[in-house]
């Protein structure tokens, strides 16, 4: 007997049997909850309906790990949070409770104030496409950013998207570790996804001009793909509001069996039987075609409401717009890629570039006009009835026929368990290196800290003329930027208006191999201090944190994510940023060849964005002039734990220097003062490789060498060279000041730790000494040379 | 007089509010038209004064860059044809360089046959930077007169490789300074780094850098030495616009 037609009375092993051959990844106290709901309808559920909950509860939709109930244990003592998300990530927030948060965690993105005025609001939205990446990355990666779009595409009435970002984690290129035989070396992922975003974002005709890559064999067989999108909306279409009667009208691409459970995918570890097959495909031209009729219709108030087809499809994104309303949907109308598929799939499948609106039946003509003159294909799936029944046919025969209550929940939690992880800390004096401008090539050359010209050239970056601070900036447009600044022209359609905004990230899963809490600091520091570095203004600095971890059984993993949660909230109450949106990614976890289970490290991406005022007086990160003076601002502290050097040869110390936030966010502020003032003609923070390397970056993207001398610099007692030059203690920037305004400066840095280290020279050394030792001396042509050896 | 410029639109098209923008905020009205307005009759091409290709992937570049947009456009040929003809402005950036060398129009030929294309970049794939131009002072065109010997200005392309089907064809740009620029450090192997093409008459000019783009002195990624010079791309609408007026 079919197992579906007497699901009521399957056992609990039965039900997991079940479960696994359908692929739904729920837990048994879902499984038996789904069974009490439906032995109390008293009747059998069908396909569908089962379909429906596994997309609705997946943790992909619900996010049931990060706002469940966590017991965390530390010390001997017990921690208990009811909803860890709320209590930590969301309680940032409501504490800031700034005005300028215009939406927040509710809608597809966060949204903040643009501009002056009042007219316009600046949606932001990240999130990760990991499982598809590791077994298609092209795909995966084509369809990660299609998918961020149409988030911004369905937030309030829609959102102009005028940024993309992406971050990468892969395993080491050069790497000699054995893949188990169904994993794709970290090479063939890398130039898939980046084949992927530059496929799709180029096409769509959005600048990729903000985002990172990350190299640790953590993630050889889980890469981590976070993209992310930005866009600008008028401040009154933020509120969307579903009315009973309006029609649903699926707008953009065809339904077909491509990307089947994505959603449940995603919670599924990957192992050697996972295929390719729960990919959706991409095709940006038909998302294009969705964004250019949204647009023109948004204008003309031609629908109520909107949201994007992602994980789940239609199940959940008509179930979540009509989750007051209830729906009414006659799957026979869906327009097919597919006709061999069954009813229930089409009801789940999660083909691209579908937006679901909720148009008032005397507007569709006009709606149906625009759609035409795109060439925009649409289809009208049924109504949002008013009744709160989720009623779902094909032919007249019933799919799914739930209420939205028991949907939206119903979903059962559990407490999960939270213990701190073990790491064993040095604290060590580091051993210093036989020749430093040896190890400082060494670093430049480093995959985490060499150029990414080769990857940033293949985006468009450059597309809608208003990415103003660029990822290769400087003399040559060759330099590493740290943060892009946007001057949306092409959606204020204002080139008056000289307002913009920055976005920058932070990123260190190499501290949070030994310090969470730390981690979660050092992110949100270096993501702020990035857009400092552009010239923003970072008092108005809106956060998202976007979480990967492994496996949320493993109590140590959800250890490592208390502490990161409990980082993320306290970093944004010091420097006032409240998170705006955010996501998380699990069981990012795979077994090797030997069968051994291989976790990611915690990563912990924080995508950061703040206004610029004039985007023109934005600040850049190289050298200007010979004669600039140069100041290092923010105390240097012990400690190597997570840095590059420790990488590249075990300095024999792994303590990670603590952030601390209040010093942090005056020194900042004193910083910004300074940059309005207009001294301020250049910064770059140091971060990745250490001061050494920020120097280096700042002379060679100028084509101007400087004369350092470090003797002043505010430091730690008993710092030792190593540290000072390579060690990435956090809160620290270099900048150049504009010669004769060294006195202003001092004045606006009064009582905090910023020292003069010396100038730029007209020369192309670089020459840096400390306590009258000179340190070393190099051509910035050399170093550059070592710097730009290409990825790809 | 307010030139009319129509920027043309289809399927995918990318470019075209900023392309607009430039001749707007030099002084003319431009109008987004999408093809399929034309081909309905909804508007009409010999309206306008001025006329824009604007860059991007229109119909997702599929087949080739800028070949469903010229097979579009066949029907309407004789309008497009007459507007060139008359003499007034035709540019085609990026995208709509490859639309006009599809559609035959560039370079100028009799019968107007499609004898050049916009390969495949050498390199193989899409490449956004900026690059050094030299301008051919010699040469016809509108668009470029009154700039400098030699340019900066960002190209976006995958398929810029301009080749020509024959030594004949070649000569006749060369001889007559039809190629008003070309670059300075050839980033996809065009032919004789041909970067941009005019008809004799000087009116129609297709270009792979985006002028659009290096319009405002702040797009440039050299900032703030760069802001104390205009940017580059801005005369060529300037003088599109002052000629059609």
């Amino acid at each position: 007997m079919n197992p579906m037609e007497n699901f009521n009375s399957l056992s609990a092993a039965e039900l997991a049997e079940l479960d696994r051959a359908c692929g739904w990844s729920l837990n048994a106290d879902e499984l038996a909850e789904v069974q009490r709901q439906f032995r109390t309808m008293g009747r059998q559920p069908r396909r569908g309906e089962l379909e429906t909950i596994a997309q609705t509860w997946s943790e992909h939709c619900k996010h049931k790990t990060f706002s469940g109930p966590v017991a965390y244990r530390a010390g001997g003592k017990v921690k208990r949070y009811k909803n860890l998300f709320k209590e930590t990530i969301v309680k940032a927030t409501r504490t800031l409770n700034k005005k300028w948060c215009l939406s927040v965690f509710t809608d597809n993105a966060g949204i903040v104030e643009f501009g002056e005025g009042g007219r316009w609001g600046l949606a932001f939205k990240a999130e990760t496409h990991n499982h598809p990446c590791a077994v298609e990355p092209y795909g995966g990666a084509e369809t990660g950013v299609g998918g961020v779009i149409r988030d911004i595409l369905g937030v309030g009435l829609g959102a102009k998207p005028v940024l993309n970002t992406d971050t990468f984690c892969f395993g080491r290129l050069d790497g000699k570790k054995k893949l188990p035989r169904n994993a794709l070396g970290p090479e063939r992922i890398m130039r898939g996804v980046v084949e992927g975003v530059r496929d799709y974002g180029n096409r769509i005709g959005i600048p990729t001009a903000a985002g990172g890559i990350y190299f640790d064999d953590g993630y050889l067989l889980n890469p981590l793909v976070y993209v992310g999108c930005a866009g600008l909306i008028p401040a009154d279409k933020i509120e969307k509001k579903v009315r009973p009667g309006d029609l649903i009208v699926c707008i953009g691409g065809r339904t077909g069996r491509d990307g089947i459970h994505g959603a449940t995918f995603s919670s599924a570890n990957i192992d050697e039987e996972t295929g390719s097959s729960a990919v959706q495909i991409g095709h940006a031209v038909n998302e294009k075609k969705a964004l250019d009729v949204l647009m023109r219709a948004r204008d003309l108030g031609l629908y109520n409401a909107v949201t994007d087809c992602g994980a789940g499809g239609f199940s959940s994104a008509i179930g979540e717009l009509g989750s007051e309303t209830g729906a009414r949907v006659r799957l026979e109308r869906a327009l097919l890629k597919d006709t061999r598929i069954e009813p229930w799939e089409i009801w789940v499948s999660e083909s691209q570039e579908r937006m679901i609106l909720s148009v008032p039946k005397g507007k569709l003509k006009r709606l149906a006009a625009i759609l035409d003159a795109e060439d925009c294909e649409y289809c009208v799936l049924g109504e949002f009835p008013g009744d709160g029944r989720l009623l779902v046919t094909f032919g007249g025969e019933p799919v799914a026929d739930l209420p939205m209550e028991f949907l939206h929940g119903g979903v059962p939690n559990f407490e999960k368990p939270a213990s701190r992880r073990r790491v064993k800390v040095s604290s060590k004096k580091p051993a210093a290196p036989a020749y430093w401008a040896g190890a400082l090539k060494a670093l430049l050359a480093h995959p985490n800290v060499c150029s990414r010209r080769s990857v940033i050239t293949q985006y468009d970056h450059e597309v809608q003329g208003g990415t103003v601070g660029k990822p290769l900036q400087g003399r040559y447009g060759d330099g590493p930027g740290d943060a892009a600044v946007i001057w949306p022209q092409a959606a204020t359609l204002d080139p008056a208006d000289m307002h913009g905004f920055a976005v920058g990230h932070g990123f260190c899963p190499a501290v949070g191999r030994i310090d969470p809490y730390q981690m979660a600091l050092h992110s949100a520091d270096e993501a702020v201090r990035n857009l400092l570095c552009a010239g923003a203004d970072v008092r108005r600095t809106a956060l998202l944190d976007n979480f990967c971890a492994a496996s949320p059984r493993d109590p140590e993993v959800m250890g490592d994510l208390v502490q990161a949660a409990e980082g993320c909230l306290a970093a944004a109450l010091a420097y006032g940023a409240p998170f705006i949106s955010g996501k998380d990614s699990f069981y990012n976890q795979s077994r090797d060849a030997a069968g051994r289970e291989y976790p990611i490290p915690l990563s912990l991406l924080i995508s950061a964005t703040a206004p610029v005022k004039d985007v023109r007086r934005s600040l850049t990160i190289n050298f200007k002039a010979a004669g600039g003076a140069l100041f290092l601002a923010g105390r240097s502290l012990k400690g190597m734990g997570g840095s590059v050097y420790n990488e590249l040869k075990d300095s024999g110390n792994n303590a990670v220097a603590g952030l601390d936030l209040k010093a942090a966010a005056a020194l900042y502020e004193a910083v910004r003062r300074a940059m309005e003032a207009g001294c301020v003609r250049a910064a770059h923070d140091v971060s990745q490789g250490g001061l050494a390397v920020t120097l280096s970056e700042m002379a060679f993207s100028g084509g101007l060498g400087a004369e350092v001398d470090l003797s002043a610099v505010a430091r730690e007692k008993g710092l030792s060279a190593v540290e000072l030059l390579f060690g990435e203690s956090p809160a620290r920037l270099v900048v150049e000041v504009e010669p004769g305004r060294e006195d202003e400066f001092r004045r606006f840095l009064k009582g905090l730790p910023a020292a003069f280290i010396g100038r730029v020279a007209g020369n192309t050394g670089l020459a840096v000494s400390d306590g009258g030792e000179r340190l070393f001396f190099e051509d910035i042509d050399v170093l550059k040379a070592c710097w730009q050896k290409e990825l790809i | 007089m307010k030139p009319k410029v129509i920027v043309l639109r289809g399927t995918a098209t990318n470019c075209d509010i900023e392309t607009a923008g430039a001749f707007r905020e030099e002084g003319a009205v431009p109008e987004l038209v999408h093809i399929n307005q034309l081909l309905s009759g909804e508007k009409k091409v010999l309206d306008y004064d001025i006329m824009a290709f604007p860059g991007g992937f229109s119909y997702g570049d599929d087949i080739s860059a800028g070949k469903i947009y010229a097979v579009k456009m066949a029907k309407l040929r004789r309008d497009f044809e007459r507007f060139i003809k008359d003499g007034r402005p035709v540019i085609g950036i990026c995208n709509g360089f490859q639309i006009l060398a599809k559609t035959g129009f560039l370079p100028e030929n009799r019968g107007n046959r499609q004898v050049s294309t916009l390969y495949t970049n050498d390199c193989g794939h899409f490449v956004a930077k900026w690059v050094k131009l030299k301008v051919n002072k010699a040469s016809p065109c509108l668009f470029t007169k009154g700039l400098p010997d030699e340019i900066e200005l960002p190209i976006a392309h995958g398929e810029g490789k301009f080749i020509v089907e024959d030594v004949k064809e070649m000569a006749a740009i060369t001889g007559r300074d039809l190629h008003a620029l070309t670059y300075a450090d050839n980033p996809n192997g065009s032919m004789l780094d041909i970067a941009g093409v005019c008809n004799a008459a000087g009116n129609c000019l297709g270009l792979m850098p985006h002028p659009e783009r290096s319009f405002y002195p702040w797009q440039h990624p050299d900032r703030p030495a760069a802001a104390r010079a205009a940017a580059a791309g801005r005369l060529f609408f300037r003088n599109a616009v002052g000629y059609a007026r």
